[in-house]
């Protein structure tokens, strides 16, 4: 594998790990009210956060697309406030592959808190803890395991994101190019060798990723 | 009764499930049961005085402190009423050591002295040593001291005991009662215990709130409400039916002498504590049985001379009224009344058991 | 496997086909007018339709289009297929088939050319001469892909030949073709874009902001040539030169295309 190969990644990967940083929290509050609590337009916002599992990953790209874009709702602000741009950036990257990988993350995560006995969350309120302890020392270490397996199987996801990411972040070498649309290049120019290589990689760590994460599941059940 | 320190009134109803009414509900100081049969609501009731369930409508009041008002909106959660709570299973954090477990509500002190309290708390309980080990690595006995270490190692204003010792063994069960009240007086905290066991109702409350149907029927000190129910639903549930008081004569070699009128019973010491002179005697009607003749040597300690005074047939079942020098009252089958050919005034032979002779202590 | 061998064949071959049916179903409905078939570059559509509307009308003759990549059209022709001109966008397509004998000798012209633009949306004002692009408030930039797009590759030419490609470099956003180079600067997600004058003048939502002189500019070329095994070459002949005419160039100019009214190559 040559050093550019390398380059290639080194970036899949770091843009895989920020987009964690973005599925994290926000995953992990879904993940929780949707394990403990009920309000009207739950089955709403669930069917949401499932979307992106069924929709073509080009129609997500396009809604990012709208939103981000520097005359979208979201775009336009971060525009003008930061002079920041989304599209056709590294950030693009990071957003598409949270958006894509985050029902993966909450189903997991969800399932790993529905399965914490709220008996253990009960008692720790009598002990005179609140809600954001009973969730971080009671909560979240009970369901480490799925909690675990959601990220790997986030990261996964992330590491193989292609539909999304090429609508909404373009091909830019160096820039924005991410291992799945190197490969997708690499093929169209004919470029067989380089191509499988890069594909290698990719089942290597997609197959060691699943691979941890079925046994954390397994182990927890 | 002591002064009432909490008061409730409140109806709870589950979504398609049964209605749970606590109506004049005064606890006082001092060991409170709540006794009644398994789905009398109990559990229930101290649920929501913990604040882990929340009543449909009524108020809880602790003291000057609102715990929950329906008109005006009020409700303290779990966190701010200073109470502490053990579960029938105990719910001991399974990712925690015992020191964990323990210490757990005393996040706020200074290191040091929680690691102290927690000590404290370990020794006087008996669970030196165990500081390191996790729940599943330790018997029930010790879970369950460990789940009370961590209930009241942050001196609660309240006790909340749901079935404390209905997840052991039998044999554990009775020698752990014993050590349990001794603890709970020694502790000297307002506690509420929920028990459907009418002996451990009688070996560990002061004060007893009979539950029937979702209703709190009776409430009152314990020797009162045993042997007084006001209807027969108490009666029932009570089921004592024999309660006399005794005066103790002689401790031996583990077992007890108690005078009652003119009869002497033997009974096991257990867990009297020294120096008890009067008692309350309480005998269960199936725990008697009846013989004709008394030249046959038997293994139950108790046997007086009785004379049979009325007899009610209940169904399958009789119950024999007799005159042991002391009224007893025993329960017999049909066929078994009919074999020894009971009449009123007949004269029989009632055996009793020491372990089934209850004697609990007046000096309180 | 038969069917592994079949599908070892290009698409050229099945495309072939389609192509001799169509003819023969045309050639059959209109026996006496000629019909000359014409392969032609893609961004030479809706000129060429234009061009021959007129030309049915005037002569009498039937004009029939393929219209595709220019490098499809040379493969199509190497496989034998029954064009009678081939109007490409690149000389060097021409170039190889004239090497293969496949076209007649020392008719193929250069036509038309093309000026590059600089694109940009109608709400920028910054932009007024290729130096703009490095100012630091542009900040995206759309291009062709240099790799596999001519519209593309003539444009870094051109920057490197201004000495701009290097700070225009990593503003780029490489398209995978020239609508797609529209298409972002339409959306606002990019600040400027470069394209064939022909091409902007498609879309009503960018504006020209530079139009790079063809002194500057490399060579665009939209070369023209006779096929040799023309099934119709009089007509064929015919047609060419009516390319040629004022009618036809003005409404190349129409379309913004240069006319280069240079003699025959060769």
């Amino acid at each position: 594998m040559s050093g550019a190969e390398w380059q290639l990644v080194g970036f899949s990967l770091r843009m895989a790990l920020a987009s964690l940083l973005l599925i994290l929290p926000v995953g992990l509050a879904l993940a929780w009210w949707l394990a403990r609590k009920n309000w009207r337009g739950k089955a709403l916002v669930e069917t949401l956060i499932s979307l992106p599992l069924v929709l073509p990953p080009v129609v997500t790209g396009l809604v990012l697309l709208q939103l981000f874009g520097r005359r979208g709702p979201v775009g336009s602000w971060l525009h003008s406030t930061f002079n920041c741009d989304v599209v056709f950036t590294w950030r693009a990257v990071v957003i598409a592959l949270a958006a894509m990988s985050l029902p993966l993350f909450v189903r997991a995560a969800r399932t790993a808190f529905e399965e914490v006995d709220v008996k253990f969350e009960q008692l720790a309120r009598t002990l005179g803890a609140g809600e954001w302890r009973v969730f971080f020392t009671i909560t979240l270490p009970l369901a480490r395991r799925g909690v675990l397996a959601g990220t790997l199987l986030a990261f996964a996801r992330a590491l193989g994101e292609f539909g999304a990411t090429i609508m909404v972040a373009g091909n830019i070498p160096g820039r924005t190019t991410t291992l799945p649309v190197a490969i997708y290049q690499a093929v169209e120019n004919g470029e067989d060798a380089h191509a499988w290589t890069l594909a290698g990689v990719s089942a290597v760590i997609a197959f060691a990723a699943v691979f941890i994460s079925e046994k954390l599941l397994r182990r927890h059940k | 009764m002591t002064d009432a320190i909490l008061t409730a009134n409140f109806r709870k109803q589950f979504p398609g499930g049964p209605e749970i009414v606590a109506e004049d509900l005064r606890i006082g100081g001092g060991i409170t049961v709540l006794f009644g049969a398994s789905g009398s609501g109990k559990t229930t009731v101290l649920r929501c005085l913990a604040g882990l369930e929340i009543p449909n409508a009524g108020e809880i009041k602790f003291g000057n402190e609102v715990w929950f008002q329906k008109i005006e909106n009020i409700l303290l959660p779990p966190q701010q009423r200073n109470i502490g709570f053990v579960p029938q299973d105990y719910a001991l954090f399974p990712h925690l050591t015992v020191a964990g477990n323990v210490g757990y509500g005393l996040n706020e002190l200074p290191a040091a002295e929680r690691v102290a309290r927690v000590a404290e708390s370990l020794r006087w309980l008996g669970l030196d040593g165990l500081e390191h080990r996790l729940p599943r690595e330790l018997s029930g006995g010790q879970q369950q001291r460990v789940a009370l270490a961590r209930a009241v190692v942050r001196r609660p204003k309240l006790l909340l005991l749901d079935e404390p010792l209905a997840a052991l063994d039998t044999p554990t069960r009775l020698r752990l009662r014993g050590e349990l009240r001794q603890l709970l007086r020694q502790l000297g905290i307002p506690t509420i215990l929920v028990t459907h066991d009418r002996f451990e109702a009688l070996a560990l409350g002061d004060d007893v709130v009979v539950l029937h149907d979702g209703h709190n029927v009776q409430q009152g000190a314990v020797p009162e409400v045993f042997s007084r129910p006001v209807n027969l639903a108490v009666a029932e549930i009570t089921a004592v039916e024999t309660i006399l008081s005794g005066h103790i004569l002689e401790t031996r070699d583990g077992l007890v002498t108690v005078a009652v009128g003119d009869a002497r019973l033997t009974a096991l010491a257990a867990d009297l504590p020294a120096g008890a002179c009067e008692v309350c005697v309480c005998i269960r009607a199936e725990d008697v049985i009846l013989m004709r003749a008394d030249t046959v040597q038997s293994s139950p300690r108790n046997r007086l001379a009785a004379t049979v005074r009325s007899l009610a047939r209940e169904g399958p079942l009789v119950r024999v009224s007799l005159d042991c020098g002391f009224p007893l009252t025993a329960l017999l089958t049909q066929s078994a009344c009919e074999e020894l050919r009971l009449h009123e005034g007949a004269s029989m032979v009632a055996l009793v058991k020491a372990p089934q002779v209850h004697l609990i202590p007046f000096a309180r | 496997m038969k069917t592994t061998i079949l599908k070892k064949f290009p698409t050229g071959k099945s495309l072939l086909l389609a192509v001799r049916f169509g003819l023969v179903a045309l050639a059959t409905a209109n026996a006496n007018a000629a019909q000359v078939t014409v392969f032609a570059a893609a961004s030479l559509t809706d000129s060429l339709k234009q061009i021959a509307a007129d030309y049915e009308k005037s002569s009498g003759d039937k004009i029939v289009f393929n219209f595709a990549a220019s490098g499809t059209l040379a493969r199509q022709i190497e496989a034998g297929a029954p064009a009678d001109i081939f109007f490409a966008a690149d000389e060097t397509k021409v170039d190889a088939l004239e090497k293969e004998g496949l076209l007649v000798g020392g008719t193929w012209k250069s036509l038309l050319a093309n000026a590059l633009v600089i694109v940009a949306a109608p709400d920028v004002t910054t932009i007024h001469a290729p130096a703009d692009l490095t100012n630091a408030a542009i900040q995206h930039i759309a291009l062709g892909d240099v790799k596999s797009v001519p519209a593309g590759t003539y444009a870094k030419a051109y920057l490197e030949k201004l000495s701009l490609w290097p700070a225009v470099e990593r503003k780029v956003v490489p398209c995978e073709n020239v609508r797609a180079v529209l298409a972002a600067v339409e959306s606002g997600n990019v600040d400027a874009g470069i394209v064939y004058k022909t091409d902007a003048a498609i879309s009503k939502k960018v504006k020209v902001a530079f139009e790079v002189s063809a002194a500057d500019a490399p060579k665009i070329s939209y070369p023209l040539a006779l096929v040799k095994d023309s099934p119709q070459p009089e007509a064929a002949k015919k047609f060419i030169v009516y390319l040629d005419s004022d009618a036809a160039t003005a409404v190349f100019k129409q379309f913004g295309f240069i006319v280069l009214s240079s003699p025959p190559k060769k």
